[in-house]
C-alpha cells in the first residue's frame, strides 16, 4: 500500500505540530504524550515483524527489557553516558534477535507467538537473577528532570521508525516480507531468502523497541524485572498495531494514539469500568474492523456502510 | 548439449512410514518438454516439491545442470533458475496481480532485479505474455480459476527460469483454454526453457511432450514417447485398475 | 521417599492440567481458534461449582455436570453468536478477540465475586490414605480420576459417535464436511461448547485443589497452551500425558530449584520442544 503525497505531507505536518507539545505548558498532556509516543514506537516496531512479515511476535518485550537494562547497566554500573547506554541496549537487543531469531523464526503462526512469549519470560527471569542488574530489586538511574527532552527524543525515534517503515513499504525488501506473510512456501520458491529476511525484520524491530526502552528507563529512573519485561506490553503493542492497521505505514501510530487516548479518558472518568469497556472495544474492533483503522478509512470511502457487511461476509463461517 | 538440465537418481521420499516416492530416476534434456503422468496419489506433486526444494529428499541425488542441488534451500534453487507452479494455487492473496508477478522478477534468476520499477516493467511484460494485463491491479485472491492458472504461470516466468515445473496447469480448463495454454507452453519452450509438465489432460500431454514418464504408487513404471507410453499395458492398468480375468 | 511423594503429587495435579489443556486443544485443533479466554472459562467453572456447593450444598463432584452444562451453553452461544463471524480471518484476530473476552470476563468476575480467594472445601477435603508409604489425598485422587475419565470420555466421543466423526471430519476438511451435510456453524458452536464444558469441569476441580480468584485465568491459559502444544492438539491422551509431564516438571523443579523459576521451566521446555520437533508433525497454522 503506497501512501500518496498529500497523505505524507499531512503526516509530516502533524509530526511538526506534535513536536511543539512541550511548549503548550500542560504537564499532564506532556506526560501522556511521552507514554503515547513510546507505545506508538513499539507498535510501529512490531509492525515490521508482525504486520509486514506476518510473524506475530508476542515477545517484543524481550527487546524492550534489554533496552532498559542495557541503558541502566551502562549508566549505573559503568558510569557511562546516556547515549552510550542507549547504544548498548540497542546492540544487545539486535544480537539477541539475530541469535534467537534463526531457530525461533522457523516456527509458524501461534507456535512462533508462544516461543517469543517463552523467550520474554526466560530473559526476564535471567535478569531477575543477575547481580549486575540488581536482581529482583533492579537499578536506579540518575535523575534528570527534563520532560521535554524525553518527549522530543521519543518523538524523534517515532519519526525514525516510521520513516524506516515507509522505506520498507516501498522497497524490494518490503515486498519480500509481504510475500513471506502471504505465503511463505510460495515466496521461497520464488527466490525470497525467507530466513534472512525474517531475521532482518526481527532485528530492525528489536532495535527500535530497545531504543525506546532505554529512553523510558532513563525517564522513569529505574528498571526492574517486572516492569521491564512486563508481558502486558506485548499485548498492548500488538493490539495497537492491529487496531490501527498492520502492514500499513501509519496504521500502528494512529492505533496507538487513539487507543492510548481512549484508555486514558476511560481511566480518568469511569476508572472502574475502564478495563471492561476496553475489552468490549477490542471485541467490537476485531468483529467489525479486523483489518484495522487504515483499511476502514479507505474502505469506508469506497463502500460506505457496506464495508462492514463485506468484511463480515469475508470472514464469517 | 549433452548434459541434461535436470537429472534425478534414486530419489526417495517417505512420510510417516509411507513411501511417497521410491527410487525414482529420470533425466530431462535441455529444451525438452517432459510429461509426467500417473493416477492420483502417484507422487507427482511430491516429486515436483523435491525438485523445487519445498520438501527434502530422504535418499537419492538431484543434479541441475550437472551440479548437485539436494542440499540447497528452495530460494537458492529459484535463483539458479528452477521455477514451479503449485497445483493448489498459491497466489499472494493480499497483493495485486501485478505485485504477485513482481515478486518473481525481484527475486528470481540470480537474485532478480534491485529496483521495483524495473520489476514492474518485467511483470507487465509477463502479464501480457500470459494474457492477464487487463487484470493487473486486481487483488490476486479475487481471480477466477483459469486466470489463477495464468497468474501462477506468470509468476513462475518472471523468475526467468531455465527449468519450469508445471503442476496441473490445465485442470479445470475448457478445451479452448487448454489449447491456448498448450500454445503458451510451446512458446515458453521456444524461449529456451526446459519444462516438466504434470497433467491429467491426456490430449495436452500428447500435444506438448517430447517424452513422457509415468509414476504409480511412487515408482516409475514406464517411459518413452507419448504413443509408446499410452499404449503400454502397465500404464493402462495403473489408470483403469487390474483387468478382471 | 520425598521424591516419590513429589512425583505422585505431580502426577495427580498433572491430570488436572491435562484436562485444562484438553478443552483448549480441542478448540484449537478443530476450529483453529486459540482461545486466550480459556483460563477465564476455567475460572467461571470454578465459581459455578463453588457457589453450587456453598449455596445449594451440592457435593462438588456432583455439581460438575451442572457446571459443565452451563459452560457448554455459554460456549455454544459465544461461538454461534460472535466467533463464527471471524473464524476465517487471520489467526491473530481470534487471539485478540478472545483476549478481549478474557478482559471482560475477568472484570465481570471481579465485579460479581470480588477479589477474594475462594477454595471449595467439602467435608472430606483433608482426608487421605496411605499406599506404599505414600500419602494419597482423597480429593486429589478424585480430581485425577475425573480428569482421566473426562479425557477418556472425549476420546470415546471423538472416535465412536457420529458427532465425534463429524467433528473430526470438519477438522480435516471443512468443505468436505459440508458435503456430508454437516452444518458447520452448529458444529463449530458445539465444539466450542464442548471445550468450554471441559474448561468448566477443570475449573470445578481446580477449586478443590487450589484457590479461585478472578485473576487465575491468565496463568491457566498459558499453562493450557503449553500443554496443548506438547501433547498434540486433538489428542486427549496426549493432553493428559503432557499435563502429567508438566505436573512432574513443576513439582520437581519447585523442590530442587526456586519456585519462581517453575513457570520459566515450563516455557523454556516448550520452546526447546518446539524448536527441535520436526516441522512435519505440526498442523500448518
Amino acid at each position: 500500500m503506497t501512501k500518496s503525497l498529500p497523505g505524507l505531507l499531512l503526516a509530516a505536518s502533524i509530526a511538526v505540530v506534535l513536536a511543539t507539545v512541550p511548549w503548550w505548558n500542560n504537564a499532564v498532556l506532556l506526560q501522556f504524550g511521552i507514554n503515547a509516543v513510546q507505545l506508538a514506537v513499539m507498535a510501529q516496531a512490531w509492525n515490521i515483524i508482525g504486520g509486514y512479515t506476518g510473524s506475530p511476535s508476542f515477545g517484543n518485550s524481550t527487546f524492550y527489557g534489554l533496552g532498559t537494562y542495557g541503558t541502566a547497566i551502562t549508566m549505573v554500573q559503568f558510569h557511562q553516558s546516556f547515549g552510550l547506554g542507549l547504544g548498548v541496549g540497542a546492540l544487545l537487543a539486535v544480537i539477541v534477535a539475530l541469535l534467537v531469531g534463526i531457530p525461533i523464526l522457523r516456527l509458524r503462526g501461534p507456535y512462533f507467538a508462544i516461543a517469543t512469549l517463552g523467550l520474554a519470560a526466560t530473559v526476564g527471569a535471567i535478569f531477575a537473577n543477575l547481580p549486575i542488574a540488581g536482581e529482583n530489586i533492579g537499578l536506579v538511574l540518575p535523575l534528570t528532570r527534563d520532560e521535554p527532552l524525553f518527549y522530543e527524543l521519543s518523538l524523534g525515534v517515532l519519526v525514525l521508525v516510521t520513516l524506516t517503515v515507509l522505506f520498507i513499504d516501498r522497497s524490494r525488501f518490503g515486498l519480500g516480507l509481504i510475500a513471506i506473510r502471504e505465503d511463505e512456501d510460495a515466496a521461497a520458491v520464488t527466490g525470497v531468502n525467507t530466513t534472512l529476511f525474517k531475521v532482518t525484520a526481527l532485528a530492525i524491530s528489536a532495535f527500535f523497541t530497545a531504543l525506546v526502552g532505554g529512553i523510558h528507563a532513563y525517564w522513569i529512573t529505574f528498571v526492574d524485572p517486572s516492569s521491564s519485561f512486563d508481558p502486558r506490553l506485548n499485548v498492548n503493542m500488538v493490539i495497537m498495531a492491529v487496531f490501527g492497521g498492520p502492514g500499513t505505514v501509519l496504521g500502528p501510530v494512529v492505533g496507538a494514539f487513539i487507543l492510548s487516548t481512549i484508555s486514558e479518558v476511560l481511566a480518568s472518568s469511569i476508572s472502574t469500568a475502564a478495563s471492561l469497556l476496553f475489552g468490549i472495544v477490542i471485541v467490537l474492533a476485531v468483529l467489525f474492523m479486523p483489518k484495522g483503522l487504515v483499511d476502514l478509512g479507505y474502505g469506508f470511502r469506497r463502500l460506505g456502510w457496506r464495508y462492514f457487511t463485506e468484511t463480515v461476509r469475508q470472514y464469517r463461517l | 548439449m549433452s548434459v541434461p538440465i535436470l537429472e534425478a537418481r534414486n530419489l526417495t521420499r517417505r512420510f510417516h512410514g509411507l513411501t511417497a516416492l521410491n527410487d525414482v530416476t529420470f533425466s530431462l534434456a535441455q529444451d525438452e518438454i517432459l510429461g509426467l503422468i500417473g493416477p492420483n496419489g502417484a507422487g507427482k506433486t511430491t516429486l515436483v516439491s523435491l525438485i523445487s526444494g519445498t520438501l527434502p529428499a530422504d535418499e537419492g541425488a538431484l543434479l541441475f545442470q550437472g551440479a548437485e542441488i539436494n542440499h540447497l534451500p528452495p530460494f537458492r534453487r529459484a535463483r539458479l533458475g528452477i521455477g514451479r507452479t503449485f497445483q493448489v494455487m498459491k497466489p499472494f492473496p493480499g497483493l495485486s496481480v501485478l505485485e504477485n508477478v513482481m515478486v518473481g522478477a525481484l527475486f528470481g534468476f540470480q537474485g532478480g532485479v534491485e529496483s521495483r520499477t524495473r520489476a514492474r516493467e518485467q511483470a507487465e511484460f509477463w502479464l501480457e505474455f500470459t494474457g492477464l494485463q487487463h487484470r493487473s491491479e486486481q487483488r490476486a485472491e479475487s481471480l477466477g480459476g483459469p486466470d489463477r492458472k495464468r497468474l501462477e504461470l506468470a509468476k513462475a516466468l518472471a523468475l526467468r527460469p531455465k527449468l519450469l515445473l508445471l503442476d496441473e496447469v490445465m485442470a479445470g480448463l475448457n478445451p479452448t483454454e487448454i489449447d491456448e495454454v498448450v500454445l503458451l507452453v510451446k512458446r515458453i519452450r521456444d524461449e529456451g526453457v526446459s519444462i516438466l509438465v504434470i497433467e491429467h489432460v491426456m490430449k495436452a500431454i500428447r500435444n506438448l511432450s517430447d517424452r513422457v514418464f509415468v509414476l504409480h504408487h511412487g515408482e516409475k513404471i514406464a517411459e518413452g514417447t507419448p504413443d509408446t507410453v499410452f499404449a503400454d499395458p502397465r500404464v493402462v492398468e495403473a489408470y483403469l485398475g487390474r483387468r478382471r480375468q | 521417599m520425598l521424591l516419590m511423594q513429589i512425583l505422585l503429587n505431580g502426577i495427580l495435579l498433572g491430570g488436572l492440567y491435562g484436562l485444562m489443556a484438553l478443552g483448549m486443544g480441542l478448540v484449537w485443533g478443530v476450529l483453529n481458534i486459540v482461545n486466550l479466554a480459556h483460563g477465564a472459562f476455567i475460572m467461571m467453572g470454578g465459581y459455578a461449582v463453588y457457589f453450587l456447593y456453598t449455596s445449594a450444598g451440592i457435593d462438588p463432584f456432583a455439581a460438575l455436570p451442572i457446571a459443565m452444562l452451563a459452560m457448554f451453553l455459554f460456549g455454544f452461544a459465544v461461538q454461534y453468536g460472535i466467533l463464527n463471524f471471524i473464524v476465517r480471518s487471520a489467526l491473530l484476530n481470534t487471539l485478540l478477540i478472545t483476549f478481549g473476552f478474557d478482559v471482560v470476563l475477568t472484570y465481570v468476575a471481579q465485579l460479581l465475586f470480588s477479589a477474594d480467594l475462594r477454595t471449595i472445601n467439602p467435608p472430606y477435603a483433608g482426608s487421605n490414605f496411605g499406599v506404599l508409604g505414600l500419602t494419597v489425598p482423597v480429593v486429589r485422587l478424585g480430581v485425577f480420576g475425573v480428569a482421566l475419565g473426562l479425557a477418556l470420555g472425549l476420546w470415546l466421543l471423538l472416535r465412536m459417535t457420529r458427532l465425534g466423526r463429524a467433528i473430526r471430519a470438519t477438522a480435516q476438511n471443512l468443505i468436505a464436511a459440508r458435503l456430508y451435510g454437516v452444518d458447520p456453524r452448529l458444529l463449530y458452536a458445539v465444539t466450542f461448547g464442548l471445550g468450554a464444558a471441559l474448561a468448566g469441569a477443570a475449573g470445578g476441580l481446580f477449586g478443590l485443589v487450589s484457590q479461585i480468584s478472578p485473576y487465575v485465568g491468565a496463568t491457566l491459559t498459558a499453562k493450557s497452551f503449553v500443554i496443548a502444544i506438547i501433547g498434540g492438539l486433538q489428542n486427549p491422551l496426549g493432553a493428559i500425558l503432557g499435563g502429567i509431564f508438566i505436573g512432574i516438571a513443576e513439582a520437581t523443579s519447585a523442590l530442587y530449584l526456586s519456585p519462581t523459576l517453575v513457570d520459566v521451566i515450563s516455557f523454556g521446555l516448550l520452546v526447546v520442544i518446539l524448536v527441535t520437533r520436526p516441522a512435519s508433525s505440526f498442523r500448518a497454522a
